[in-house]
């Protein structure tokens, strides 16, 4: 109860600077999403900062991942799931059916629970998105993804071996891989849904980061079950709960500060 | 006293040694059953061989390279069913494979929800459609209907083409080597389209999602993600249709025409090793000419051995070039 007072001094300290340069990436406003009839998210809205880590956190099948999903337009896939509401970026609604999806999904990459390398060679499976959307001659190309693996910190690991299949690599060096394909298409906005939860401890350490470097490129929204890693490695929270959000500010205020009780017992392990 | 416990402890040694009965019993069984297979197969190949060996001693290698095949004068040459036979097989797979892939790809990745459980019963139902009805369908439907239209215009459309214009040559009779080869793909096509829809389906949506998540259509996520993770199961269902295309007697025999020649064009009338097989062991009375007829089931077996020998080296290379590391 006595440090309290402090954190909060601190805390007004810090937020001042970094709210002047906030600019709104992405700007979600009164989206609801319905698999069916079964409404998943309700009402939500929220901003994803440019160039910052926004957290999404709360108890499975709260609505994260189908929140994450909706950013680049991943439930179009699949019949009979629906989105109402506006989901800005740049201004510009992406959940209108006219957005041009593979244009939408070049500007927002996105990174899984499990890693999914592609089943072809390291230098490939960068090299894929890229010929995606460009024309690039080789030696631009190897540059590419040089980059790109270098950006992830994988490039010493593989440099050796980039024409093996990276179904060999090891489970945190394949979510590496999967983050440098993302990344060689120049997204604008990086998805991470889960991205450490099948690996060991090192490797999370190692992805943890390489998002605190990303970001100073890219906007980042981070789906995660574990709180110490939210607290870490996002500069917002968002809880939410049974498809609500419950509560969004700094990772700073959501942690120590929270303004509804429901937070802070999530927080606390007290639930969930 | 002393019966008292040692009643207890020979119950449970009784137990325990009946257990070891029945699993020693297990064991012999299922090693008899497998052992069965193995005497099966054997007996087949002695059977064959041993039959073989008149036809195969008195013309030696060139029974392989001989066309013709006389009863008449009990000479007897196998190339022409072993030509029809690959002819066929060959041309079923390269309509069958395309289609049946083409298939599986729509029910898997395009298919409206509500059409794809009517597909793949359709499909499934194409595959327990009993062979002689291929035939006779093949005979009084198909056949007319080629020799009416299609073979004509084939014909034509051809005439002037180098090459192509020996393929599709002379008058159309309807019966033929395509007419086979085209009943044989739709027969082998339930069994590819199947085997590799089920194969699709293990492709991780994960995986799917994050090419999909890179931008990727529906056709580059197919090339690049979905073939290419499936190769090995594709080409084991290809495997089995071919395996089929090579064996299937009873439609083939309707429509192929059974003539020991070898055409260059593809609508004469040919024969296959089995159509020949079924066609003539009633009237094969001489001891030569029965025994030129096992010679070709003989190889009939050799070529279907070679086929599934070739699919596992083929499919072992690939798993070692995949190399998981």
């Amino acid at each position: 109860m006595q440090t309290r007072p402090n954190v909060e001094l601190t805390k007004t300290v810090l937020t001042e600077p970094i709210a002047e340069a906030l600019r709104e990436k992405v700007t979600i406003r009164n989206l609801n999403f319905y698999y069916g009839d079964y409404q998943a998210l309700k009402g939500i809205s929220l901003p994803l900062y440019d160039r910052k880590v926004t957290a999404f956190i709360g108890p499975s099948g709260c609505g994260k991942s189908t929140l994450l999903r909706i950013l680049n337009r991943m439930y179009d896939l699949y019949p009979g799931q629906r989105a109402e509401g506006e989901v800005l970026l740049d201004g510009e609604n992406i959940v209108d059916p006219k957005t041009d999806l593979n244009l939408l999904r070049a500007r927002i990459g996105m990174v899984f629970q499990k890693p999914t390398p592609f089943p072809m060679s390291i230098y490939d499976n960068i090299a894929f998105g890229i010929r995606l959307y460009e024309k690039v001659p080789k030696s631009e190309m190897n540059d590419r993804v040089e980059d790109a693996l270098k950006r992830t910190a994988l490039w010493d690991e593989v440099k050796d071996k980039l024409h093996a299949s990276g179904l060999g690599l090891s489970g945190g060096q394949q979510q590496r891989l999967c983050i440098a394909r993302s990344v060689a298409v120049r997204p604008q906005v990086l998805l991470l849904d889960e991205p450490t939860s099948a690996l060991d401890p090192i490797s999370t350490a190692k992805i943890e980061e390489l998002i605190y470097q990303l970001k100073v490129d890219y906007t980042i929204a981070i789906v995660t079950h574990n709180m110490q890693q939210a607290a870490r490695a996002a500069d917002f929270s968002a809880f939410m709960y049974l498809g609500e959000l419950i509560e969004f500010g700094t990772t700073d205020q959501v942690f120590t500060k929270p303004r509804e009780s429901r937070t802070e017992d999530y927080i606390t392990g007290r639930f969930g | 006293m002393t019966t008292a416990v040692v009643e207890p402890a020979s119950e449970t040694s009784s137990i325990l040694r009946r257990n070891r009965l029945m699993d020693a019993l297990l064991r012999s069984l299922t090693r008899a059953a497998a052992i069965i297979v193995l005497i099966m197969l054997g007996g087949v190949i002695i059977s064959l061989v041993d039959g073989a060996l008149p036809a195969l001693k008195t013309f030696g290698f060139s029974f392989v390279t001989t066309e013709s095949w006389n009863p008449v004068t009990e000479k007897f040459g196998a190339a022409a069913p072993i030509y029809g036979t690959l002819v066929t097989a060959f041309i079923a797979m390269l309509i069958g494979v395309p289609i049946s892939i083409g298939i599986a790809i729509f029910i898997t990745e395009l298919c409206p929800r509500p059409l794809k459980r009517p597909i793949s019963t359709a499909i499934e139902l194409l595959a327990g459609i009993p062979s002689i009805i291929y035939g006779i369908w093949g005979l009084f439907v198909l056949a007319p209907l080629l020799q009416a239209y299609v073979q004509p215009a084939l014909i034509g459309t051809f005439e002037n083409v180098p090459m192509l214009n020996n393929l599709f040559a002379g008058p159309p009779y309807g019966i033929g080597v395509l007419t086979a080869a085209l009943i044989l793909s739709i027969m082998v096509l339930p069994f590819i389209t199947s085997i590799t829809r089920d194969v699709f389906e293990t492709v991780p949506a994960m995986l799917k999602e994050s090419a999909y998540g890179l931008g990727c259509t529906t056709w580059e996520v197919v090339r690049y993600i979905v073939l290419p993770y499936s190769r090995t199961g594709i080409i084991g269902g290809i495997m089995l249709g071919l395996g089929r295309a090579l064996g299937e007697t009873m439609a083939v025999t309707f429509v192929i025409g059974n003539a020991h020649k070898i055409h260059a064009s593809l609508l004469a009338p040919g024969t296959t090793i089995s159509a020949s097989i079924a066609n003539e062991f009633t009237e094969a009375d001489g001891v030569m000419y029965t025994s030129s007829l096992i010679a070709l089931g003989l190889i009939l077996f050799i070529i279907t051995f070679i086929v599934l020998a070739a699919a596992r080296l083929l499919l072992l290379r690939m798993q070692k070039a995949e190399g998981r590391h």
